[in-house]
């Protein structure tokens, strides 16, 4: 209960930091524009509300969440650690404070929609549904980010780690000229393929779920993997922040 | 029963050595001073025991505990720079601080108004940080330090980069804090600052603990003493040095006694005066542990007969390069008084044999 309640703190204290440094107000122009741009001028469909807006917080998850680890990788963090917080919840509480700020700026914008009527058939069902992969892949994508923080992973883990995202996207950059002129290779990379980006399988089809809405089969089990992923990276996350020298940049 | 002890500690990193084979020993209660340059290792040693930092080979022991992050909240940190969180005031920062350490209502209030007011920033309290002076954040730091009431203090060079009153005012809240009864390990490589607040000071130097001086015995009145005269002949030199060989050294119109006894005195001044010669001044030495510390640093290793009494000569620093296994002598618990009475008792056996050589 304590852990909870120092985190609960650390939250409250990086989210006041946050809005006091002024950053949060690039998040908002960001969102308002998005607004502007995408979903003011027309109405559309939910697929449409939730593919744009859902590409809108992945890339809103990567700025936040860069810049609350930044704000966490100073000098000034020593005198936080020093106290029982702990090396885990301090991680831990960076990451809610960036998720709490995109998920705030979600809702401003699902708000907005439903005010003014800007997409048709979206009711509160199809709102939740499409809502709940669409935060758990902005999730998701922090618990990675976090994971391949500079204060976490040493450069050769992070560089190690990007490769194998790299590996597991090449399929979408390696065109068919491309593979056939590497021969046997190219059998080889396959099979690496397939294997490394098996993890990511449940962001692309969260994506895709949230889009569609479409729970029947195995649908119900792509929130699960979401969650189970994000929670493994997480954990990562924490292990290898709690086991590594701590050397705060600029220290 | 020691708040640290630390074993045969080395601490590199990407294959340069900054610790090599530190032992060291601070006894609950007082305040040990790590002395030394820039750079020697004094902030990795803080971060060490702060448990950021892993040893390379070695033990650690802090307030008992070898698990580090057990004692988090029984050990204060004053960190070096001035990095705070500026976009608070210093009552909001001190509030959250003591959250973490879970402090709670209306304990918390007090605590951070109290501690406000010990600093002499209770006036301050609602200023945004940014506002602050250098030396107005040091004093913030010192709050934040007790706030939780430490077992331990670690306090990292605490009046770097303040004006010489702002050094001042932080030499007097530190030994305001000092007269609370912390434990203080103090990291400096100002000789004032170490000589005011320290009861023992280690001299790191060369990854090694050089020295360790108990700053009792080096405060003691008349420890050490220097005499100077109109003239000495090379006659009466030789008369004094076999008073006291080790003891008693000449140098141009000066006379050393390190270490001084009641008895050596006398019998210095007497001769002097039964040679008729003329005394201009006696006056205790100027500043041993500066003495100390510069024979150190320049690479001067003293033997431990010259040096003043309550100094360890823990390991030779001068010898430390060229030593390729890193070792050196454990540490030991402080034997200041004990080298000042076995000098003492030579001294007076000396005087007390009838057909002794300075007879």
């Amino acid at each position: 209960m304590n852990t909870l309640r120092r985190m609960l703190s650390f939250v409250i204290f990086t989210l006041t930091e946050y809005a006091r440094s002024g950053r949060i107000l690039i998040e908002l122009l960001a969102s308002v524009v998005f607004f502007y741009l995408f979903l003011w001028r027309w109405t559309a469909q939910p697929d449409y509300f939730f593919s744009t807006v859902g590409l809108f917080a992945l890339g809103l998850t990567f700025s936040t969440i860069s810049a609350m680890q930044s704000l966490g990788d100073r000098p000034l963090g020593y005198l936080i650690l020093v106290r029982r917080i702990g090396r885990g919840m301090y991680l831990l509480g960076l990451y809610l404070a960036a998720l709490l700020i995109v998920l705030a700026l979600y809702l401003l914008i699902s708000l907005g929609t439903v005010l003014l009527h800007r997409i048709t058939d979206l009711d509160a069902r199809t709102w939740l549904l499409g809502t709940i992969p669409l935060l758990l892949n902005v999730a998701l994508l922090g618990a990675l980010l976090t994971l391949l923080a500079p204060m976490v992973l040493v450069a050769g883990w992070r560089l190690a780690i990007l490769a194998l995202v790299a590996i597991a996207f090449s399929g979408n950059l390696l065109g068919g000229l491309v593979m056939q002129r590497l021969g046997p290779l190219a059998t080889a990379l396959e099979v690496l393929r397939t294997i490394f980006s098996t993890p990511l399988l449940p962001a692309f089809t969260g994506f895709a779920l949230s889009v569609s809405q479409d729970y029947s089969g195995i649908g119900f089990a792509i929130p699960l993997a979401q969650l189970s992923l994000t929670l493994s990276l997480l954990a990562l996350a924490v292990y290898a922040f709690t086991r590594r020298e701590l050397i705060f940049s600029g220290s | 029963m020691y708040a640290i002890e630390i074993e045969n500690l080395s601490k590199s990193f990407d294959g340069l050595v900054v610790l090599r084979g530190l032992d060291l020993r601070a006894p609950e209660g007082q305040v040990y001073g790590i002395l030394g340059p820039n750079g020697v290792g004094k902030s990795t040693l803080i971060h060490l025991l702060l448990g950021f930092l892993k040893p390379t080979t070695g033990m650690l022991r802090v307030l008992g505990e070898r698990d580090l992050e057990s004692i988090r909240g029984r050990v204060g940190y004053l960190p070096e720079r001035l990095r705070y969180h500026l976009r608070y005031t210093g009552r909001e920062y001190l509030r959250y601080l003591g959250r973490f350490n879970d402090m709670r209502e209306p304990d918390l209030s007090a605590r951070v108004n109290a501690e406000l007011h010990t600093v002499g920033l209770i006036d301050a309290a609602d200023r945004l940080l940014s506002t602050y002076s250098k030396g107005m954040l040091q004093r913030l730091g010192v709050a934040q330090a007790l706030l939780n009431d430490p077992e331990l203090l670690l306090i990292d060079e605490p009046t770097s980069g303040l004006d010489p009153a702002g050094q001042r005012a932080m030499l007097d809240l530190l030994a305001e804090v000092r007269r609370r009864g912390h434990t203080i390990f103090l990291a400096t490589h100002l000789l004032d600052e170490a000589e005011q607040l320290c009861d023992t000071i280690g001299i790191l130097f060369d990854g090694k603990l050089a020295r360790e001086v108990d700053m009792r015995a080096l405060r003691a009145p008349g420890s050490d003493v220097t005499i100077s005269v109109a003239s000495l002949t090379p006659e009466l030199v030789l008369r004094l040095q076999r008073l006291a060989p080790a003891a008693v050294r000449c140098h141009g119109h000066e006379i050393s006694l390190r270490p001084n006894t009641p008895a050596l005195q006398a019998r210095v001044l007497r001769t002097l005066l039964d040679a008729d010669v003329s005394i201009v001044a006696l006056q205790p030495r100027s500043n041993p542990l500066e003495e100390l510390y510069l024979g150190v640093v320049r690479g001067v290793s003293g033997e431990p007969s010259s040096e003043p009494p309550g100094v360890e000569t823990v390991g030779d620093a001068s010898a430390a390069p060229s030593d390729p296994s890193g070792a050196v002598q454990p540490a030991r618990p402080s034997t200041g008084d004990t080298l000042l009475r076995e000098l003492l008792g030579r001294e007076n056996e000396r005087w007390r044999k009838p057909d002794g050589d300075d007879r």
